[in-house]
C-alpha cells in the first residue's frame, strides 16, 4: 500500500473518532448507520467485486441478523452470543442458498437471491407469532458489556465503529492471504484457475457465505441501532440500496464499500428537498456512472492519481503508485 | 373437479402471459447476452402508457397502439442503443447491474411521477362468463389465452417461416457464422429488441386488467419470467413458452390449494427445485463443463 | 504397472459433428508423446476431454489406472495432472512471482490452513527455484502482462510445473515463439522431464519441435488416429503425408 493511501486511512480514522463529539444525536445516528451499512456493503463487495456474483439478498441477510439478534436478546441471551448467532445463521443460509445456484454457469445466483428476498420478507410479515408480523419488534435494548452501557448515541457509535474496524481488519487479512490471490484468479480467468487446482465453485460459495454472514452481523448491530424492526426495512429496496452502494463506491476495491455507504447514507439528506426521490436519483446516478466509470468512485480516484502521476514535474510523480 | 378445471384454465391464461415475457427475455439472452433484469418493469410500464393516452382522450384501442409504439421506441430502440450497447463493451456483469439500476429507476419513476396507488385498468372484453364444458370461465381469461396463443403462433411463424426470422435465429445461434453468411447481425439483434418490446407491451395490456396497473408489478412478473425462462432452459424459446405455462398453472393451483400468504414465494421453490434437479431446464442442453 | 494415461474409445460429438472419433492410446511413465495432425483433426478437443474441460460423449480416461472421465479440471490437477494453454492464460496484473505462487498454492495444505497461514503459502522458495530454472530471475517482480510473448510462454510452462505434476499436457507450446526462445523452451522442457521423470503429452504443429522433443508420435486426422510410432517413422508414413497434403 502506498503512502498516500495509508495517510488517507489515518486521516479518515481520526475523523471517524473525533467528529462525532461535535455532532448532534441525529448526526451520530447517521454516522452509526454508515458504519453498520458499511459492514453489509463489505460483505456484498466480497460477493460482487471479488467473486463476480450478483446477490440481491444482502438486505434479507441484514433482516435475518437483525431479527435473530432482537429475538435472542429479548429472550435473555447475552448480546455477544446473539451477535455470533446472527453471523453463523446467515453464513449457513448463504451456503445452503448458494450451493445449488453456483453449480451452473449463468447468473443464477441473482435470480435465486431475488426470490429468496421475497421469501424472507413474506416470512417476516406472515409469521406473527415469531416476528410480530407487520407490527414488527419494538423496544430493542442497546447492549451492555461488563457494566458499560451503549444506550447513549456516542457509546453505541463507538461500538459500531469498533466492530467495523475489527471486521475490516479480518477482511483485509483474508484478501492478503492466498485466498485473495485465489479471488483474483477466480475473477480474471476461472478456466486457468481450475487448471491450477483451484476449486472455483468452492471459493465462490465460500465468498458468498462469508459475504452473507457479514450481512447478518450488520443486522445484529442494526437492531439495537434503530431499536424497532419491521419487515419492510429488509426487502428488495434494501438489497438494491446495498448493491448500488457497492457499485458507486467501487466494486472490487477494498475501500469502495466505505465510500458507497457514505453516499447512500447522505443522499437522502441531500435529496431532502425532493422527498422520496432518493432511490430514483440513486438509480439514475448508477445508470449514468456505469458506462462512464464502472469502477466507481475509488476507481475514478485511482485513474485520477495515475493521470496525475504521469504529468512531469509534479511532486506526485516522484512517488510510484502501487496497486 | 370443475373448480380444478377453472383454475387450470385461468392458470393457463396467466401462464400464457408469463410465456410471452419469458420468450422475450430468452430471445434477448440468446442473441446478445443481455440478461434484462428490468424485464418485469418492461411489462409494468406499457400499461401506464395506455392509461396516460386514455387520460389524454384516446379510446382504448388507440391507446394500446400508442403504448405499443412507445414501447418499441423506448424499450426497444432507446434501451438497446443507450443502455445495452455501451455496457456490453464492459462485459455481461456490468450490463446486469445496469439493468438492475434501470428496473429500480423505472419503478421509482412510475411511483413518483404517476402514482403509487394501484390503477384500475380497462378489461379488453366486457365482464362476463362463458360456459365451457360445464365450467364457468371468465371471458377475459379466454380472450387473454386467445391473444397470447395468436402472438406465440405469430412469433413462431416469424422466426421459422420468414427469411427475416431465420436470419434472427442464425444470429442467435452463431453470430460469427451469420456475419460470414452476409446476415446483417447488428440489425438482427436490434430486431430482437423490438420483438421483445412488442411482446412485453402485449403482455402488459393483457395482465393489467387482472393485476391492476401498479408500479410494483414488475417484481412478480419479472420473477415469474425468469423462472419460466430457466425452467424452459435459458436459451430456448420453446422452453420459455412451456416454462411460462407451467409457472402460471402451478402458481394458480398453489394459491388455491396451499397457503395464499406464501403465494409469491412459490416461484422460488420451483426455481430451487429446477436448479437442483435439472439446471439446464427442460429443453436446454447439458452445459459443457466450464464450472 | 498401469500406464500414466490411458484413453479408451474416446468419442466427442457436437451435434452432428464428431470431433473425436473412437480414439484410444496409452502413455507410459517418462514418455514424451507428441500428438500432431492437420487443423480440425480434433487434437484440442481430445485434450479438453482428457482434462475435464469438456464432457466426452463416450469413452474412458484413466490416470494410473484410476478412472477420471469427466472429472473437474481442478480435481484432476490435484491428482497430479497439469496443462499449458494454446492461448496464453497467465494473470497479467499479478507479478511473475505471484503467478507462480498462485499456481502452487492450491496444493499447499487445506483451504482453511491457507486462510490462516502465510500469505505466500510458504511457496516463495519454490517460486524462486522455478524462476531461476526458466531463467526469468530479472523479471520476478514485474507484472506478468509486461513480459514478451516468449517470456509469457515460459511463465505458462513454469506455472504448469509449480505443483510438481506427474503428467503434463502441453497445448502448442511452441506457437508464436521465436527460434532462440524456442530452443531455450525445448531445452528446459527436456531438462525438467529428465530430472523429475515426468510424462509429457504435447500437441504441436511445428514438426521440428515435435521431432526433436518427442519419443513417440500419434497422428490424428478427422478425429481418428491414422498413425503411431517413432517420430522419424511417422514422418515418412504415406497416410500421414496424404492427410497433411490433403488439407
Amino acid at each position: 500500500m502506498n503512502r498516500l493511501a495509508a495517510a488517507a486511512i489515518v486521516v479518515a480514522t481520526a475523523f471517524a473518532i473525533v467528529v462525532p463529539f461535535f455532532l448532534k444525536p441525529f448526526g451520530i445516528y447517521l454516522l452509526s448507520l454508515w458504519a453498520v451499512l458499511t459492514i453489509a456493503a463489505i460483505g456484498l463487495n466480497l460477493t460482487l467485486g471479488y467473486a463476480g456474483q450478483v446477490s440481491l439478498a444482502q438486505g434479507a441477510f441484514i433482516g435475518i441478523g437483525a431479527y435473530t439478534t432482537a429475538l435472542l436478546t429479548q429472550a435473555g441471551v447475552p448480546y455477544a452470543l446473539a451477535f455470533v448467532a446472527a453471523g453463523a445463521l446467515s453464513f449457513a443460509i448463504g451456503w445452503l442458498l448458494g450451493y445449488p445456484a453456483l453449480r451452473v454457469q449463468h447468473h443464477y445466483l441473482a435470480f435465486v437471491t431475488l426470490a429468496f428476498t421475497t421469501l424472507v420478507f413474506l416470512v417476516l410479515r406472515n409469521e406473527e407469532w415469531l416476528t410480530g408480523g407487520i407490527y414488527g419488534i419494538s423496544g430493542i435494548m442497546r447492549p451492555v458489556f461488563f457494566g458499560w452501557s451503549t444506550a447513549k448515541p456516542l457509546d453505541f457509535y463507538f461500538l459500531c465503529l469498533g466492530v467495523l474496524i475489527a471486521l475490516s481488519l479480518a477482511t483485509w487479512w483474508m484478501v492478503r492471504s492466498p485466498w485473495g490471490r485465489a479471488f483474483v484468479a477466480l475473477r480474471e480467468n476461472p478456466v486457468r484457475a481450475l487448471s491450477l487446482g483451484l476449486d472455483t465453485r468452492r471459493y465462490t460459495l465460500m465468498v458468498f457465505a462469508i459475504g452473507s454472514s457479514l450481512g447478518g452481523l450488520s443486522g445484529a448491530l442494526f437492531a439495537p441501532l434503530v431499536q424497532f424492526l419491521e419487515p419492510a426495512s429488509f426487502g428488495l429496496n434494501r438489497s438494491f440500496d446495498l448493491l448500488l452502494m457497492v457499485i458507486v463506491g467501487g466494486s472490487g476495491y477494498f475501500f469502495g464499500p466505505f465510500v458507497g455507504a457514505l453516499v447512500s447514507v447522505l443522499l437522502p439528506e441531500w435529496t431532502r428537498i425532493a422527498e422520496g426521490y432518493y432511490l430514483l436519483v440513486y438509480a439514475a446516478l448508477v445508470m449514468v456512472l456505469m458506462p462512464l466509470c464502472p469502477a466507481g468512485v475509488i476507481g475514478l480516484l485511482e485513474r485520477v492519481l495515475k493521470a496525475l502521476n504521469r504529468r512531469p514535474g509534479t511532486a506526485a510523480s516522484a512517488r510510484v503508485v502501487e496497486q | 373437479m370443475v373448480h380444478f378445471f377453472q383454475l387450470l384454465l385461468s392458470g393457463l391464461a396467466t401462464g400464457a402471459i408469463y410465456a410471452l415475457v419469458a420468450v422475450g427475455f430468452s430471445l434477448l439472452w440468446q442473441t446478445s447476452q443481455t440478461i434484462n433484469f428490468a424485464q418485469g418493469e418492461f411489462v409494468m410500464l406499457p400499461a401506464f402508457f395506455v392509461l396516460m393516452a386514455m387520460n389524454a382522450g384516446a379510446p382504448l384501442w388507440l391507446a394500446c397502439l400508442i403504448a405499443i409504439a412507445l414501447s418499441i421506441l423506448l424499450l426497444g430502440v432507446v434501451f438497446k442503443f443507450v443502455i445495452v450497447d455501451p455496457m456490453l463493451r464492459h462485459g455481461v456483469l456490468p450490463l446486469v447491474i445496469s439493468t438492475i439500476a434501470l428496473a429500480l429507476f423505472m419503478k421509482e419513476a412510475v411511483k413518483d411521477f404517476y402514482s403509487s396507488q394501484a390503477q384500475p385498468f380497462p378489461a379488453l372484453v366486457a365482464e362476463g362468463d362463458v360456459n365451457l364444458l360445464g365450467a364457468v370461465v371468465s371471458a377475459q381469461s379466454l380472450v387473454v389465452l386467445a391473444v397470447a396463443i395468436v402472438t406465440v403462433v405469430g412469433l413462431n411463424l416469424l422466426l421459422n417461416k420468414t427469411r427475416l426470422g431465420r436470419s434472427m435465429q442464425a444470429t442467435a445461434q452463431n453470430p460469427t457464422l451469420a456475419r460470414i453468411l452476409g446476415i446483417p447481425v447488428r440489425r438482427m439483434v436490434l430486431y430482437t429488441f423490438l420483438v421483445n418490446a412488442v411482446l412485453v407491451a402485449i403482455a402488459s395490456i393483457l395482465i393489467s386488467p387482472i393485476y391492476l396497473a401498479k408500479f410494483t408489478n414488475g417484481e412478480t412478473l419479472g420473477l415469474a419470467a425468469f423462472v419460466a425462462a430457466i425452467i424452459g432452459g435459458f436459451n430456448q424459446v420453446r422452453g420459455a413458452v412451456l416454462g411460462g405455462v407451467i409457472v402460471g398453472i402451478l402458481d394458480n393451483l398453489s394459491a388455491a390449494y396451499l397457503s395464499s400468504q406464501y403465494r409469491a414465494a412459490f416461484p422460488l421453490l420451483i426455481l430451487i427445485v429446477v436448479i437442483l434437479l435439472r439446471p439446464q431446464g427442460l429443453f436446454g442442453r447439458a452445459q459443457e463443463r466450464t464450472v | 504397472m498401469s500406464a500414466v494415461l490411458q484413453v479408451s474409445n474416446l468419442r466427442k460429438s457436437f451435434g452432428g459433428i464428431t470431433a473425436v472419433n473412437d480414439v484410444s492410446f496409452e502413455v507410459e511413465e517418462g514418455e514424451i508423446l507428441g500428438i500432431i495432425g492437420p487443423n480440425g483433426s480434433g487434437k484440442s478437443t481430445l485434450f479438453n476431454c482428457v482434462l475435464g474441460q469438456l464432457l466426452p460423449t463416450s469413452g474412458e480416461v484413466r490416470i494410473e489406472g484410476k478412472p477420471v472421465t469427466g472429472m473437474r479440471p481442478c480435481d484432476l490437477n490435484q491428482l497430479g495432472v497439469s496443462r499449458t494453454f494454446q492461448l496464453l492464460q497467465i494473470f497479467p496484473q499479478l507479478s511473475v512471482r505471484d503467478n507462480l505462487v498462485l499456481a502452487g498454492q492450491e496444493h499447499q495444505g487445506t483451504m482453511f490452513s491457507r486462510l490462516v497461514g502465510r500469505s505466500d503459502a510458504g511457496l516463495t522458495g519454490a517460486a524462486e527455484q522455478m524462476i531461476s530454472f526458466f531463467r526469468l530471475s530479472h523479471l520476478a517482480d514485474d507484472q506478468a502482462g509486461s513480459l514478451s510473448y516468449g517470456q509469457q510462454k515460459l511463465l505458462d510452462a513454469a506455472m504448469a510445473f509449480m505443483a510438481g505434476p506427474r503428467l503434463v499436457l502441453l497445448d502448442e507450446p511452441a506457437g508464436g515463439v521465436n527460434l532462440t526462445m524456442l530452443a531455450h523452451l525445448r531445452e528446459r522442457l527436456e531438462t525438467y522431464q529428465r530430472e523429475r521423470k515426468a510424462t509429457f503429452v504435447v500437441i504441436e504443429h511445428q514438426m521440428e519441435f515435435v521431432m526433436a522433443l518427442c519419443t513417440r508420435v500419434l497422428v490424428l486426422a478427422e478425429g481418428r488416429i491414422i498413425a503411431e510410432g517413432k517420430p522419424a517413422d511417422v514422418r515418412r508414413d504415406p497416410a500421414v503425408i496424404a492427410a497433411y497434403l490433403g488439407h
